[in-house]
């Protein structure tokens, strides 16, 4: 798998305000990457300077194996960029607005923007001023995608949108992502992109603290379960299971943390008789944090 | 297909078109007042002024037609009305662009800096071909009711084309100031100020026993050698010219090297 994306210390400062610290990341081909963080983290200084809008104090972007600042053109060719505040002339229509960002490209075939502003349910007559904001981000979205790029930097895609509007979004990721494309996305929470999402990086203050796979969180998950038993709980059964942790029993109810496997849980319940059983899904963006709390302050004191 | 100069021209045809029309009218209407002017009013209004008063406004000879349109129409009212649309779109083409937050997505597409400034530039002066074109246009049309057939169609045409000249100057330089600074409003604020400075400097260097000076105005490149009366002046027109090539290489460098505001 060949890099898409690869920063190298990358360092940006503001003055005297620090926006990136010395960041090292690389995305591989085909993959769709989370980029989370808090307001001010860094997210949107790390996509300008991706785009050479920006240019880095120190340190490096590469895109494709090529340095962001060197053949920007023939780049961007190959991208699609969502602004995180995507602002285009109000006084046009939505049609013309993406006819113009097309011919900028080389065009763009018009069955291609039906289809994405019919997925999106944008109307390609309404004139730009007069859309709501979440409309106005479709047309961001729709201008994102439309020619199908190798490479999708999106930054905060889904906000403004409907719950909806989401998911279509989330399935157009997962296309470009069957049909090759690599996707980087930010988000100022896990939830949002975690479906889609092969790998999340978290950044604050300019720093990378988290980095992981999906899967491996899932792995890591545990899962809140509640058990009603018809008699008395099974206390001493329960607490034998390695899997289970944080047991708290309250006459026939019991409560208890399972991380991994469920199988011996199951079997073990399989010989009572339930009134409930209730399983909560793990809080994915809760672990993450918790996870990387400790490498944060090492982060942190070292800083 | 320059396609961000193309879609610059679009975005501001309205207000071109209205400039277009405003300046070619408002230099007609003037126009239009030369015979009254021919026939001395004007002339015994201006006997008061000081000989130095009357250099400045460029009035020693307001009986002749070149001497009258080089004075108000395109001494004043024209060149001033078609800078205005200069500066103005001159703001509007990086830094005015930068401020509305146009700038980001444009420059994630195919098209580098560079390219952006030379098509907005290629914009203003196609604008600037077409104000100055309408005015030659207009000017053709008032000729002979108002008796303004002493100044031949050429001469007409040496004035109109130092006139978009002009305006590609001052436009090019609040082009330049927006590039370099992101700021719409510094580049407003310097392109007017040079505005009234240059002028200013091409009216009064002479009186001020600066002669010299004057060659600093691009208004003085742009009617000191009265093109009405001696038609293309070749070296006042390459001045322009080459000033706003040079202002153009500046805003070219200077927007490559910074960040853009978000
Ligand atoms: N042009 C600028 N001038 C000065 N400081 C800036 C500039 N742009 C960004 N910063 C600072 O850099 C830091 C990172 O900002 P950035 O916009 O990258 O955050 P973000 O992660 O995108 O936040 P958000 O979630 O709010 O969009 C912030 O502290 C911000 O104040
Ligand atoms: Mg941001």
């Amino acid at each position: 798998m060949s890099e898409v994306i690869r920063l190298e210390k990358l360092t940006k400062t503001y003055g005297r305000r620090r926006g990136l610290a010395g960041l090292d990341l690389t995305v591989g081909e085909g993959e769709v990457f989370g980029y989370l963080g808090p307001n001010g983290a860094g997210k949107s200084t790390t996509i300008r300077l991706l785009l050479d809008l920006i240019r880095p104090t120190d340190g490096r972007a590469l895109l494709f194996g090529t340095d962001c600042r060197r053949a920007v053109a023939h780049l961007r060719r190959r991208i699609g960029y969502l602004p995180g505040d995507f602002t285009v002339a109000p006084r046009q229509r939505v049609e013309q607005c993406l006819d113009h960002l097309a011919a900028l490209r080389g065009g763009v075939p018009r069955a291609r923007i039906d289809a994405l502003a019919g997925r999106l349910d944008l109307d390609l007559g309404a004139r730009i001023g007069a859309l709501s904001k979440g409309n106005r981000q479709k047309v961001g979205l729709v201008q994102a995608f439309m020619h199908r790029p190798d490479l999708l930097i999106l930054d905060e895609p889904t906000s403004g949108l409907d719950p909806l509007v989401q998911q279509t979004f989330l399935d157009l990721v997962r296309e470009a992502k069957l049909a090759g494309q690599t996707v980087f996305m930010s988000s100022h929470v896990l939830t949002e992109v975690e479906a889609v999402a092969d790998r999340v990086g978290m950044i604050r203050e300019g720093r990378l603290v988290a980095l992981d796979t999906v899967a491996q969180l899932r792995d890591r998950a545990a899962h809140d379960v509640e058990i009603t038993f018809v008699g008395p709980a099974d206390q001493a059964g329960l607490a034998a299971l390695p899997e289970v942790s944080d047991l708290v029993v309250d006459g026939q109810t019991a409560r208890l943390r399972l991380s991994g496997s469920p199988d011996a849980l199951i079997r073990l319940l399989a010989g009572h008789r339930l009134a409930r059983l209730r399983v909560t899904e793990p809080d994915l963006e809760h672990l993450f944090l918790a996870h990387y709390r400790t490498d944060d302050t090492v982060e942190a004191s070292r800083a | 297909m320059p396609e961000v100069m193309t879609r610059t021209l679009w975005e501001g045809r309205r207000a071109l078109a209205g400039f277009a029309a405003g300046t070619a009218l408002v230099g007609a209407l003037y126009a239009g007042f030369y015979p009254q002017v021919a026939d001395g009013a004007m002339g015994q209004a201006v006997q008061g002024f000081s000989p130095a008063m009357r250099e400045a406004l460029r009035m020693e000879d307001l009986t002749s037609a070149a001497g009258y349109l080089g004075s108000s129409v395109f001494g004043i009212i024209v060149p001033l009305v078609a800078v205005i649309w200069g500066v103005a779109t001159g703001a509007r083409a990086i830094a005015g662009e930068e401020e509305a937050g146009h700038l980001d997505l444009l420059l994630a597409h195919p098209v580098s800096r560079t390219r952006v400034v030379l098509d907005r530039f290629a914009a203003l002066t196609a604008g600037a071909a077409l104000i100055a074109a309408a005015v030659w246009v207009a000017m053709l049309a008032v000729r002979p009711g108002a008796d303004l057939g002493d100044v031949g169609v050429v001469e007409f045409a040496a004035q109109c084309l130092a006139l978009a000249l002009l305006v590609v100057v001052f436009g090019t330089l609040t082009l330049a100031i927006g590039a370099a600074t992101g700021s719409r409003g510094a580049a407003l604020g310097g392109g007017a100020a040079a505005v009234a400075l240059t002028y200013v400097i091409q009216a009064l260097a002479g009186q001020l026993g600066a002669g010299a000076l004057r060659h600093l105005s691009p208004f003085h490149h742009y009617i000191g050698g009265e093109p009405l009366r001696h038609g293309f002046q070749w070296d006042g027109l390459a001045t322009l010219a080459g000033t706003a090539l040079v202002l153009l290489a500046v805003a070219v460098l200077s927007f490559d090297r910074r960040d853009l505001a978000t």
